[in-house]
């Protein structure tokens, strides 16, 4: 049977890919798609505590929540990258450092 | 003025006070408003002829009448009040009259005499101030104006002998002529200032008068007693050798003679008034004044220093081939003659003396500048290179100017003391009496008569030099230059004038109605207060015989030896004709030693203060430095590198602090990152 410890780790093995993701990538989507891993990595850890919530599932529901609300972040984070894009013509983080002392 | 005088008397000291002050208003009006105008040698002698109407008004009502002394309070120090005033007695009305009656046959000779020059103008109002000075000098009653023009005299005197500026001949002469009558002011002023002490007062009639307080005093026990105090007697005798200092100075007596014959620098006729007839009478003048002063043993000194410096006098002019320089020597040796009567005791002779040498010595003077005149206009017109005051080059001029001639020979003839004139008169008196005197003297002092008898002797010879060199015999020049064109004449009115005036005050009449006896002269009683002075010996015979047989054989000799016999002459290689011509090296010593020694001290003085004085200041100045250094050395390096130091620690915490911010949001997550575990590391540990 899995078990909580299971979804935990695999929850961890997520968030770690979506940390590395994030600090290693030199593309903003892709960053964003490790954000996006790493929110996934939380909601299965919400799911997974959601078992001791039986009654009123509010895990369940925090997880449908935070889901529409990672799609709306997505929505407006791909809306933020596409006026950069236009800004700058890239959409390497690294390249936009223009707030830099 | 005091209220208490007479209405008569309050009037004659206006008229004096007016007499004085005209000739400096002269000064003013050409001073402000002629500027370079002819008409101020007219306003100057208009001033002065006016002065002369006064003086001589004066005169008659004050001489032989009582004294007048009128004062007022000048000003206060403390309880001393100190008066100023004028004192009109017999010696000063003299002088007024004398100085005056000189000085206008002077002005109105000068305006034809300084006609060409450039500062005609100038001239005129250094003569007025010169006029003023003199006049004020012998009217004032106190010691501190008396002392103040005193020194206004010098110093006009000093403007008139640098008239010609331009020549540094006449620089030096007025420079030496300042700074040795500076030496004599500062004998006066030790003198006034001795007497104040002593006396408490400047008032010279309250000191010097009938029963005032120098009569009143004496000497006893080593101390100067007086109604007011006692000092010690050498405060008595330290007076007096600033007294002889001041007349020295001023009338050229031995030690400080040597100014007045380099005076001749300046126009001839500012010689014959200032240094022959009234500044440098100053001196004997001063005598006068102070005559109550001196005792037995300082009048002794008077006589001898008199004495000796007419002879010396004497015996340089008979050397010298400069003119005025012959003239200049013989006024010294005159003075002398009045230095030594005051010294004697013939006071009224001197002051006669002293008079009737303004005159003739005046009218000398002018003649020579006559001559010096023409003499410039041959040399002018012929562009010959000569010095026109050399009598050298003179000869046979009493047909080219009879009246200067005829003036010359009278004034001459007074100067040696030849009856008829009023110079037989006066210096008679002084050798009379300077026998008399000697008659209760021992030693070395029985010979002060017999070399004045010498001296007056010498005196005819070199005037007869002088004379026959001049007027007789050829002109030398015109035999030296045959092709040279002369001419030559005794010149306009103005001249005529002043030379016929002054001749005919040099003859007896003037003075007595006696041609012989100078004890009838008026102006030798009006000095004695009783007749004391009876034909009693035989000196009222033998001396003046003496003088006049020998006088008129030397001259006889003189006018043999440079008239007829031009080719033979006296020898000049002797070690007395050397003496002689170099004026007994006096000058030449004073250069040698004093001068030199004088230069010596100042430049060792310069040395000091460049080198001590100089040298400590910048000794200062460089510790100054120093320090300063050391302060911004260590401002720079201390202080300030303090302050860079921590600036560099906050610029180094700054720069490493910047690294951090990149820009580059992906290295700010794994810095989190990195920190967020080792936090959990150290969590780890630590737990």
């Amino acid at each position: 049977m899995i078990g909580l410890n299971d979804f935990m780790i695999v929850s961890v093995v997520l968030f770690c890919i979506g940390l590395f993701i994030i600090v290693s990538k030199k593309n903003a989507i892709q960053i964003l798609i490790g954000i996006e891993l790493m929110l996934n990595a939380a909601i299965l850890n919400l799911v997974a505590f959601g078992k001791y919530d039986r009654i009123n599932n509010g895990g369940q529901m925090f997880a449908l929540f935070a889901i529409v609300l990672a799609a709306a972040t997505t929505a407006v984070a791909l809306a933020i990258i596409l006026n950069v894009y236009r800004q700058y013509k890239t959409i390497d983080p690294d390249k936009i450092n223009q707030l830099k002392d | 003025m005091n209220p208490t005088l007479p209405y008569n008397d309050s009037q004659t000291v206006t008229l004096a006070i007016i007499a004085v002050v005209l000739p400096f208003a002269a000064f003013v009006v050409n001073f402000l408003l002629l500027g370079k105008s002819k008409a101020s040698g007219w306003v100057s002698a208009l001033a002065i002829l006016a002065s002369t109407v006064l003086a001589a008004n004066v005169f008659f009502k004050v001489w032989d009448n009582h004294t007048i002394h009128a004062q007022q309070v000048w000003f206060t120090i403390g309880a001393t009040k100190v008066q100023a005033g004028i004192l009109l007695n017999n010696l000063s009305v003299l002088m007024l009259l004398l100085v005056s009656v000189i000085a206008l046959p002077v002005h109105i000779y000068s305006t034809a005499y300084m006609k060409d020059d450039e500062g005609y103008s100038r001239y005129f109002r250094y003569l007025s101030l010169f006029c003023f000075s003199m006049l004020a000098l012998v009217m004032v009653d106190n010691l501190i104006l008396l002392y103040a023009f005193w020194e206004m005299v010098g110093f006009s005197s000093y403007l008139l002998i640098g008239f010609w500026f331009t020549r540094g001949s006449a620089i030096i002469a007025n420079k030496k002529a300042f700074i040795m009558n500076r030496i004599g002011d500062i004998g006066l002023l030790t003198a006034i200032i001795i007497l104040y002490t002593q006396f408490n007062t400047f008032d010279l009639e309250t000191l010097f008068g009938n029963q005032g307080l120098i009569s009143l005093s004496n000497i006893a026990n080593g101390e100067w007693v007086s109604a007011l105090g006692s000092i010690p007697a050498i405060w008595q005798y330290i007076a007096f050798g600033g007294i002889f200092l001041a007349v020295a100075a001023k009338s050229a007596q031995f030690p400080l003679h040597t100014w007045l014959p380099d005076a001749m620098e300046g126009p001839t006729s500012v010689s014959a008034l200032i240094h022959a007839a009234t500044m440098v009478a100053a001196g004997v003048f001063l005598l006068g004044r102070f005559y109550p002063m001196f005792n037995e043993a300082e009048l002794t000194v008077l006589a001898v220093i008199g004495c000796f410096t007419a002879f010396m006098a004497a015996t340089i002019a008979l050397t010298q081939n400069d003119l005025k320089r012959i003239l200049a020597y013989s006024t010294i040796s005159q003075l002398g003659f009045m230095v030594m009567a005051m010294g004697v005791g013939a006071y009224a002779s001197s002051l006669f003396h002293l008079a009737t040498h303004a005159f003739f010595k005046c009218l000398l003077f002018l003649v020579a500048g006559i001559v010096i005149h023409q003499m410039k206009h041959i040399k002018d017109d012929n562009n010959l290179n000569i010095d026109p005051q050399n009598i050298l080059h003179m000869g046979g001029l009493r047909k080219k100017l009879p009246l200067t001639f005829i003036a010359a020979l009278i004034g001459g003839l007074a100067l040696v003391g030849f009856p008829l004139t009023s110079g037989y008169l006066s210096k008679d008196g002084i050798l009379i009496q300077a026998f008399d005197w000697s008659d209760g003297k021992a030693g070395i002092l029985k010979l002060v008569p017999y070399v004045a008898l010498l001296t007056s002797w010498l005196t005819a010879f070199y005037v007869a030099r002088l004379i026959v060199k001049v007027f007789f015999g050829e002109f030398r020049l015109k035999k030296m230059n045959p092709h040279i064109h002369i001419h030559m004449g005794d010149g306009g009115w103005q001249y005529k004038l002043a030379l016929v005036f002054l001749a005919i005050c040099c003859l007896f009449p003037v003075f007595s109605y006696s041609p012989v006896f100078y004890e009838d002269a008026w102006l030798f009683k009006g000095f004695l207060p009783v007749n004391h002075l009876a034909r009693e010996n035989m000196y009222h015979v033998i001396i003046p015989v003496l003088v006049v047989i020998l006088s008129v054989v030397v001259m006889y000799g003189a006018y043999v030896a440079y008239a007829k016999r031009n080719s033979w002459s006296f020898p000049q290689t002797g070690f007395l004709y050397r003496l002689s011509f170099h004026e007994w090296y006096i000058d030449k010593f004073y250069n040698h030693v004093i001068v030199r020694f004088v230069m010596w001290f100042s430049n060792a003085l310069y040395w000091f203060d460049k080198n001590i004085i100089d040298g400590f200041v910048n000794l200062l100045e460089k510790i100054g430095v120093a320090l300063a250094g050391i302060a911004a050395w260590f401002d720079k390096h201390i202080v300030d590198g303090l302050l860079h130091l921590i600036a560099g620690i906050v610029q180094a915490i700054g720069n490493f602090a910047r690294r951090f911010q990149s820009g580059k949001i992906q290295y700010y997550l794994f810095s989190m990152l990195l920190v967020l575990i080792a936090v959990f590391i150290f969590k780890l540990i630590w737990t």
